[in-house]
């Protein structure tokens, strides 16, 4: 029985355009054909063809090369890889899986210790800085309170007024079941000034400030900026952070005032509109249940969340060690942690002031 | 000798000021031209403007004698087919380790081709280059040196006919700079790639050119062969080679 022979003629241009075309072909011949690769015609080759003849040699037996020329020859030597170079195998086995489990129980824990310990370090700046007032750039608190104060009230009043509208339609269609329409008033009072409008503000910052904040401390991370801060003899974590620290506690009481009277002037003008209640009724009944004590309440609580968000944006800012997408991660990964931090602290103020 | 690219009375800038001031030279085949001058004088906005990432003021680039039209679609597809470019800075993408940045251009232009072949390019490119046990690092993990290797692998892993490289070895140390420039020869002597460098090293120039462009003021001061500046007892080339 003889064996089946089949010729394969090279093009003249023997390049990327006809190598797909040529490797189908091979993939097409039966397996116990034995294929001859004829070079006579190849005037032109590239680094493609050499790839193929190179993936030939070491997948298949049945091949063999014919008018080759040493030139040529001389190039497919050069072009030799290390074939012991192959993709790694991805097994898992249960103890990969326990070994990659604690692996992430531990980096949890070092990130929390990373967390605690920038938290107490910027304390002790913040307290050293309002004490010898170095180590932070002149004019770099006013400049912060202009973008964390300034830029963030139009977005953080239209958020107030929609959220003070929303709770008042909602809520007056169940009043009005039991003839009780002006307790509108207290319900609008109590819940915005302690809960809502901390909250909103909270998480307005996390998204606007907070993310700015990762994403220029990351960049300047990657940049070097921050090792350059660190060679003029200054410590990055108080000549970037501190200015933020007190900008944001400066900025949060007038925030929370501007919030507290667009989000009650929504309730007010609800509560005209869909009952007919008369402005000074409203402000008459909400003075029975809410007091200075529940606005310096939503002022202590929202003074937190900013620290929060300056905190953890710093956090993740400063853990970023190269490379844009790691910026990009840090960025999300600070505004879902501080929300997350936000909401978490929150529910541990309900159930220490109720 | 084939020339690859020429330009007639190129004036090219960025918003309001003109960098490069009617510059006539032609790059031939096989041969490594290099750009230098003084910093500032325009070497890189020469690159810029030939691959398209300036728009000229005035003048004509001719690639293969074939005017180019920026505007066109099919006319800078045709250029980027045919070029690879070594950006100052890399130009790697950290998002993806170096296999896959170095399969970029074949995964772009030839989807068709089969993943065994491109594994076999992509590895023997790698090899070239001196990086193949680092194919499955991130460009963060890899050296300065490493970096531009990888850089040139992905500029000719489709065998472009020329090679833009803009300061290949700059701040590298002079082994890693020698290897560069090693593995920049072999691509002209082996592969016959065109090499257009844009660099101030002098013991690079010294090395690798064919051809020497001196730019002053965005202007071609001389142009010609490396042995031929020395003759020319030019106050400014001397000034620039510390022979003065």
């Amino acid at each position: 029985m003889t064996e089946e022979k089949k010729d394969i003629l090279l093009p003249e241009k023997f390049t990327i355009e006809n190598v797909p075309f040529l490797l189908n072909k091979i993939k097409e011949l039966k397996k116990d054909v034995n294929i001859e690769i004829d070079f006579e015609n190849v005037e032109r080759f590239d680094s493609s063809a050499i790839a193929f003849l190179n993936h030939l040699k070491t997948n298949y037996e049945n091949i063999s090369f014919k008018n080759i020329t040493s030139e040529f020859n001389k190039i497919l030597g050069m072009f030799h890889t290390n074939e012991d170079i192959e993709h790694d195998l991805q097994i898992i086995t249960p103890r990969k899986r326990f070994e990659h489990i604690a692996n992430r129980f531990l980096k949890l824990r070092s990130n929390f210790k990373k967390y605690i310990l920038l938290l107490s370090d910027e304390i002790y700046y913040t307290i050293l800085y309002i004490f010898n007032r170095k180590g932070v750039y002149p004019g770099e608190i006013s400049n912060q309170m202009y973008d964390i104060g300034f830029k963030s009230s139009p977005i953080l009043c239209l958020i107030s007024f929609l959220v003070g509208v929303t709770i008042s339609i909602t809520t007056l269609d169940q009043l009005n079941n039991f003839g009780a329409d002006i307790y509108i008033a207290d319900i609008v009072g109590f819940g915005m000034i302690r809960e809502l409008i901390p909250l909103m503000t909270g998480i307005i910052l996390a998204g606007k400030i907070g993310a700015s904040i990762t994403a220029e401390i990351s960049s300047m991370k990657v940049l070097e900026e921050v090792d350059a801060i660190k060679t003029m003899g200054l410590v990055p974590e108080q000549f970037l952070m501190v200015p933020r620290l007190i900008a944001i506690t400066l900025a949060v009481p007038l925030l929370i005032a501007i919030a507290d009277v667009i989000g009650i002037l929504g309730g007010v003008i609800i509560a005209k509109l869909f009952s007919g209640i008369q402005p000074s009724a409203f402000f008459r009944e909400m003075l029975v249940t809410v007091d200075l004590k529940d606005f310096f309440i939503g002022l202590g609580k929202t003074m937190v969340f900013g620290w929060t968000v300056v905190i953890t944006a710093g956090y993740k800012g400063f853990s970023v060690e190269k490379g844009a997408v790691e910026i990009g991660n840090a960025t999300t990964d600070s505004v879902v942690l501080s929300i997350s931090l936000i909401i978490v602290l929150d529910c541990l103020f309900a159930l220490l002031l109720y | 000798m084939e020339e690859i690219i020429r330009t007639e009375d190129l004036c090219a800038g960025y918003e309001g000021s003109v960098v490069l001031k009617e510059l006539n030279f032609i790059i031939n085949k096989g041969e490594i031209t290099v750009i230098l001058g003084k910093s500032g004088c325009g070497k890189s906005t020469i690159l810029k403007t030939i691959i398209g990432l300036i728009p000229p003021i005035s003048g004509d680039i001719y690639f293969y004698k074939k005017k180019m039209d920026y505007l066109s679609e099919s006319s800078v597809n045709n250029l980027y087919r045919r070029i690879g470019v070594l950006f100052q800075n890399n130009a790697l993408l950290n998002s993806l380790n170096l296999y896959d940045n170095v399969s970029i251009p074949i995964k772009m232009h030839y989807p068709e081709l089969q993943k065994e072949i491109e594994k076999e390019m992509v590895f023997s490119t790698l090899s070239q280059v001196g990086l193949l046990k680092s194919y499955n690092k991130f460009p963060s993990q890899l050296s300065g040196g490493m970096r531009k290797r990888a850089a040139l692998a992905r500029s000719m892993i489709l065998d472009p006919d020329i090679i833009f490289c803009d300061e290949p070895t700059t701040g590298l140390d002079p082994i890693t700079a020698h290897g560069l420039d090693e593995l920049m020869l072999n691509l002209k002597n082996i592969f016959g790639i065109t090499l257009v460098v844009v660099t101030h090293e002098l013991r690079s120039i010294e090395k690798i050119s064919d051809k020497v462009i001196v730019l002053k003021d965005g202007a071609v001061h001389f142009s010609g062969k490396y042995d031929k500046l020395f003759t020319l007892n030019d106050s400014f080339i001397n000034k620039f080679f510390l022979k003065e």
